[in-house]
């Protein structure tokens, strides 16, 4: 070993070779990579249940010989798709939950159309939540339905919670759910109320389009889509790596466009007003005031969240009425909170040992 | 066995993270003020107002060179999809009016249900 330089002579010729390699492969799979298709992801064998303009209910198929009790209603984001939760066997959540033995049903979003501009937040939570429910009830024969709900799909089923407090949702889990939106510092100063006319954008524009959606997400790191194309040059000759880089980022940029409506009453009630964290949030008339949901509720949050930071999410679990309650901060991010590698080992087994005895 | 403190392509690769943190912490920091909120939310504006005209503009084009626009293909996706799941609960129906008196498919929509009767591992001592 070379103590001066700390660096040992005799693995250079090794490392030189081994970079070689990789050089060389950088170029014969970087052809490949732009010549073949990524993987084929959201593959897990479903039945589409109901369709209905923008929403989607879909029931996959029961892979275990027993199932629990109390099937599963997922509740996905309005701003992305499914498919984040059923990437390819072996990283998909919903096969993690087929084979831990629950009925699982999605409530996932697809591209509200030019018409669909006057959907409100009345329509998800007093509409197509509920006529997803009492689909799930109807298909499953149960009564109790689980509601999962991820990021905006958590305040959705909140909303729905807290209107809904009589039944029939039996657990509520919410993945980095904002509710104190005045901690989304740069949301917060992006739909600045003294600059940023929603009124003037939505009347120009009629649904909010998927590109300025990304972007604002895009915008919260600017320097990290460079990044990552560095990093996956780096790594093109690793299979594994390129995989999983093109399924995370193919549903990044799958971004959906947002109701009109639904996005002005989201800058005007939740970002400029703070109506759930301040307890005046109301829907179509009716408060929704979630200290009314008292169901069993575990709450999913990432250390590293950047689009949902951790202060929004906290004040949840204080609020909400439910006295089997829990909250989980697991290291990640808002993605790898509830997908991938990190999520495999963290929040998939915990909320598998919450879920079980309260599925019966 | 190197240094990884010596080693170039592990300080390469620090080097970028380091430089996406910082470039990060640094945006976030000028993001954080009101002058940029009001600089991209003039421009903002400005592009979208722009970018519904041209989409306005393109829809018209494809029109008239007899071509479907970006959003008529994305309806008819979706329109297929829709039929799709109506044509799979006209099976699950048709299986179910049957009476199941032809084996269906393994995995088919009409498959019998597993029963609802599993226990969480604890309680019925089923290992995990």
């Amino acid at each position: 070993m070379n103590v001066a330089a700390g660096l040992d002579l005799q693995s250079i010729p090794d490392r030189i070779q081994a970079e070689v390699q990789r050089a060389i492969q950088r170029s014969i799979k970087g052809v490949e990579y732009f010549a073949s298709s990524g993987p084929s992801l959201g593959s897990t064998p479903k039945d589409i249940l109901h369709v209905r303009g923008t929403m989607n209910l879909y029931h996959y198929r029961p892979v275990s010989d027993e199932i629990y009790r109390v099937p599963i209603l997922i509740v996905m984001a309005t701003t992305n798709r499914g498919y984040i939760l059923d990437m390819v066997p072996g990283q998909s959540f919903i096969e993690f939950l087929l084979k831990r033995g629950y009925d699982v049903y999605m409530l996932d979003w697809s591209a509200p159309k030019p018409e669909e501009k006057s959907l409100r937040i009345e329509d998800y939570v007093l509409d197509f939540i509920p006529d997803c429910v009492r689909r799930v009830q109807r298909d499953s024969g149960e009564t109790d339905v689980t509601v999962i709900g991820y990021c905006f799909g958590g305040v959705l089923s909140l909303l729905y919670g807290s209107i809904f407090a009589d039944g029939p949702m039996k657990n509520l889990i919410c993945f980095t759910t904002p509710v104190d939106f005045r901690e989304m510092k740069l949301f917060q100063n992006f739909s600045d109320k003294r600059y940023f006319d929603v009124d003037r954008l939505i009347d120009s524009v009629g649904n909010v389009p998927p590109e300025m959606i990304l972007s604002s997400f895009e915008m919260l790191r600017p320097a990290s889509r460079a990044a990552s194309q560095v990093q996956l040059w780096e790594n093109i000759w690793n299979d594994e790596y390129v995989k999983s880089y093109r399924m995370f980022d193919r549903w990044a940029i799958d971004t959906l466009p947002l109701a009109g409506e639904y996005f002005r009453q989201i800058t005007k009630d939740l970002m400029w007003e703070n109506k759930l964290y301040n307890d005046v949030m109301s829907v179509g008339g009716r408060k929704a005031d979630i200290s009314k949901i008292t169901v069993p509720m575990l709450h999913g949050v990432a250390e590293h969240d950047h689009i949902v930071p951790y202060d929004a999410a906290k004040p949840l679990i204080q609020k909400i009425g439910s006295t089997d309650k829990e909250e989980v901060i697991l290291k990640g991010g808002h993605v790898s909170l509830v997908a991938g590698a990190n999520a495999i080992k963290r929040l998939w087994p915990k909320l598998d040992s919450w879920l079980c005895e309260r599925s019966i | 066995m190197a240094d990884k403190s010596n080693d170039p392509v592990a300080m390469w690769q620090n080097m970028i993270g380091e430089m996406e943190k910082g470039f990060n912490a640094f945006a976030n920091k000028a993001m954080e003020s009101p002058e940029f909120s009001k600089v991209v939310n003039q421009v903002g504006g400005v592009s979208a107002g722009a970018q519904r005209q041209l989409g306005d503009m393109m829809e018209k084009y494809l029109v008239n060179m007899n071509l479907p626009s970006r959003a008529q293909m994305a309806s008819m996706a979706e329109r297929l999809q829709g039929i799709e799941g109506q044509l799979n609960e006209i099976k699950a129906l048709l299986h179910q009016v049957h009476g199941n008196s032809a084996a269906p498919e393994a995995g088919s929509p009409a498959a019998p249900r597993p029963p609802r009767t599993k226990r969480p591992p604890s309680a019925g001592g089923e290992p995990k």
